[in-house]
């Protein structure tokens, strides 16, 4: 579900595509007609934005056809009547409606989900990148538990993650509300482990999601920003705003590779080694940590990340001092032990990779999530649904802007462009510049023929760019990715947030399409 | 006669994890493959994994600090960035409390980068306004 493997994630788009020719059934959801739609065995084109609107349905049908897992919910799950409640009014016919599908296609993959001896669900931003990303990902949860497609191998929820240590991140404590090892940090006992090792203080305050920073930017009561390699002028919706916000800041560091955009607007700017340069850990998309090793010698002139930061912690009358990545990592096994503790560079040597959790050097990691549900028991902790509504796209296309339009990626591009501008020589590359992909009945309808330049423009911006005229996309539906700054796809995108998570509404915003005479 | 290395490592870009072998001589990549040991790609690359890392040695990296001066950003000394940064990070701090710094983390680097970067943030500069890219 919105997720476009083949290019976003090739390999796994590899793996699936492999396993497709045998005996393996792939739906795809997606507004588009992504390249993984020739290996599945059905695709949902659904309506940009109306996901809950198909799961809640598919709910419904499963529950009224009684191929739910009564023994599943009986012993791990809560508020079961909730949920039933909630989905009463999603008939096949009504989410039809909504979603743009028939109802009999809806019924048929209901029945396929619940019914296999495994089934998975594997999504990406497609799903999350919307106001009511939260609600998407519950109504996802509330369709594995409800048929106990959940906890052994081959079924389970899989986000596909986007940067190669975006798991990791978050995991090692960079979000507001989580110490590393992801406890809360308002659990008092595990807090005061972090501050007896490092014996300072922590506050108990929680923090500022990024979105929430953006506000606080605005408001004057955050005055500075320390970024370290991101782009977020050119990745972050609604750029002509992000512009004005960075400029409003009385401080903003930029820590990078490259001079990018948001370096330019910045009052210093820090060298960082890059990939190849650095050593340590990322953890992939399913938990695995591997170690990623120093290929070449660092350009001059450039510090790793943590010791920039450690130079910085001790002028500032915090020190902090290690020898080497394993250094630090040996401090993350002891402080976060239930996680990381047996995984030690010795065993990742001889073991490639280790899935966390791994509280200890026999125990072998943790490949398979949520096992417990299928251990005969009744759970003590209890799994309850999160029922949810569907709530449409907050722009929806009018007469002045007619289109809806999603972004994404490009398989030979990657985020802001930034790294993929250098091509090893000789490889070559098919799509070199952005376009907006626009189905053949709207282009002959506006008279565009691929490749004319055209002017797009939203409630908040305008650009210029390339058309081209893909049955990719349906009527009414235009895509572009943002991966180069000459076409900043994000003047157009809507500043609209996941009140939980903090999330855009990337995927979807309304658009007028002009030819340039 | 200049030697050719082989270093195993782990791909940059996405999630997925695949792992790579990296062919290093006079201290540059020179080709990439990926690495048939490597549990998750099995040997395989995609484009790229494979071909798109000529940005380490580009002439465009970053290579020395710098402070903007008049509007203009102006190559500066790593003592002279450190001092800039820690003094106006504890003005700030001092003036208007911790909570008016904020920090967004990095996606790309190292779990031990991101361990040190949020530790920098609760304990050198007392605040948990510390996020990244995981919402986007």
């Amino acid at each position: 579900m919105g997720s476009n493997t083949t290019e976003a994630h090739p390999i796994i788009g590899n793996r699936i595509k492999k396993a497709a020719k045998g005996s393996l059934k792939v739906i795809v959801i997606d507004p588009r007609k992504i390249d993984m739609v020739k290996s599945a065995q059905k695709h949902l084109q659904i309506n940009v934005g109306t996901d809950i609107a198909l799961i809640n349905a598919m709910i419904r049908v499963i529950i009224t056809e009684g191929l739910y897992d009564k023994g599943f919910i009986g012993n791990h799950t809560g508020d079961f009547e909730a949920l039933l409640a909630k989905v009463d009014r999603y008939t096949p016919e009504f989410s039809a409606g909504i979603t743009g599908l028939l109802a009999e296609d809806i019924i048929e993959v209901a029945r396929l989900y619940a019914t296999s001896n495994k089934s998975m669900i594997a999504y990406t931003l497609g799903i999350t990148e919307h106001h009511c990303g939260v609600n998407n990902v519950f109504d996802i949860a509330n369709l594995a538990l409800l048929t106990g497609q959940i906890g052994k191998r081959g079924s389970g929820i899989m986000p596909l993650r986007g940067q190669n240590n975006v798991q990791g991140a978050g995991d090692m404590g960079c979000l507001p509300n989580q110490l590393t090892g992801a406890v809360s940090l308002l659990k008092d006992d595990y807090r005061s482990r972090f501050e007896h090792s490092w014996k300072v203080q922590i506050s108990q305050r929680v923090g500022d999601t990024q979105t929430r920073t953006f506000d606080k930017i605005e408001t004057g009561e955050i005055k500075a920003l320390y970024c370290i390699g991101e782009n977020p002028l050119v990745a972050d919706v609604h750029m002509n705003h992000t512009r004005a916000l960075l400029e409003k800041l009385d401080l903003l560091i930029v820590q990078d590779i490259f001079m990018t955009e948001t370096a330019e607007m910045a009052d210093v700017v820090l060298p960082a080694r890059s990939w190849g340069e650095v050593d340590g850990t990322y953890t992939n998309t399913d938990r695995r940590i591997q170690r990623v090793r120093t290929a070449v010698t660092a350009q001059p002139g450039v510090k790793e990340d943590w010791e920039i930061l450690c130079d910085l912690s001790a002028r500032m009358g915090y020190q902090m001092q290690y020898s080497s990545s394993e250094e630090i990592w040996d401090e993350v096994r002891e402080l976060a032990w239930e996680m990381y503790g047996g995984i030690s560079y010795a065993r990742l040597e001889d073991e490639y990779g280790i899935h966390f959790p791994c509280p200890d050097e026999n125990h072998p990691g943790t490949k398979i999530l949520h096992e417990r549900f299928h251990n005969g028991k009744e759970n003590e902790k209890r799994s309850n649904f999160v029922p949810v509504e569907f709530t449409p796209p907050l722009e929806q296309p009018d007469e002045e802007y007619p289109f809806t339009l999603t972004t994404g990626r490009r398989y030979e591009s990657y985020n802001t462009h930034t790294q993929t501008r250098h091509y090893a020589s000789g490889v070559k590359i098919k799509q070199t510049e952005e376009t907006l992909d626009i189905h053949p009945v709207d282009a002959l309808r506006l008279n565009i023929n691929d490749g004319d330049l055209v002017r797009v423009s939203s409630r908040r911006g305008t650009l210029t760019v390339k058309a081209k005229v893909t049955e990719q996309v349906v009527p009414g539906l235009v895509f572009m990715s943002f991966h180069w700054s000459e076409v900043p796809t994000n003047v157009l995108t809507l500043n609209e947030y996941d009140p939980i998570s903090g999330t855009a509404e990337f995927k979807a915003c309304a658009v007028k399409v002009e030819t340039i005479a | 006669m200049t030697s050719i290395r082989q270093v195993k490592t782990v791909c940059g870009y996405c999630g997925t994890g695949c792992g790579l072998i990296l062919e290093v001589e006079d201290n540059k990549i020179i080709k990439i493959r990926g690495d048939k040991e490597a549990p998750v790609n099995k040997g395989q690359t995609c484009v790229k994994g494979a071909f798109a890392y000529q940005y380490v040695h580009a002439p465009e990296r970053l290579n020395t600090p710098m402070i903007k001066k008049a509007g203009k950003l102006v190559k500066a000394t790593w003592e002279e960035a450190y001092d800039f940064i820690a003094s106006r990070l504890s003005e700030i701090k001092n003036d208007f409390g911790p909570d008016a710094i904020s920090m967004f983390a990095c996606a790309r680097t190292t779990n031990e980068s991101n361990y040190i970067t949020q530790k920098f943030m609760r304990a050198a500069v007392g605040s948990n306004n510390i996020d990244g890219c995981n919402r986007t």
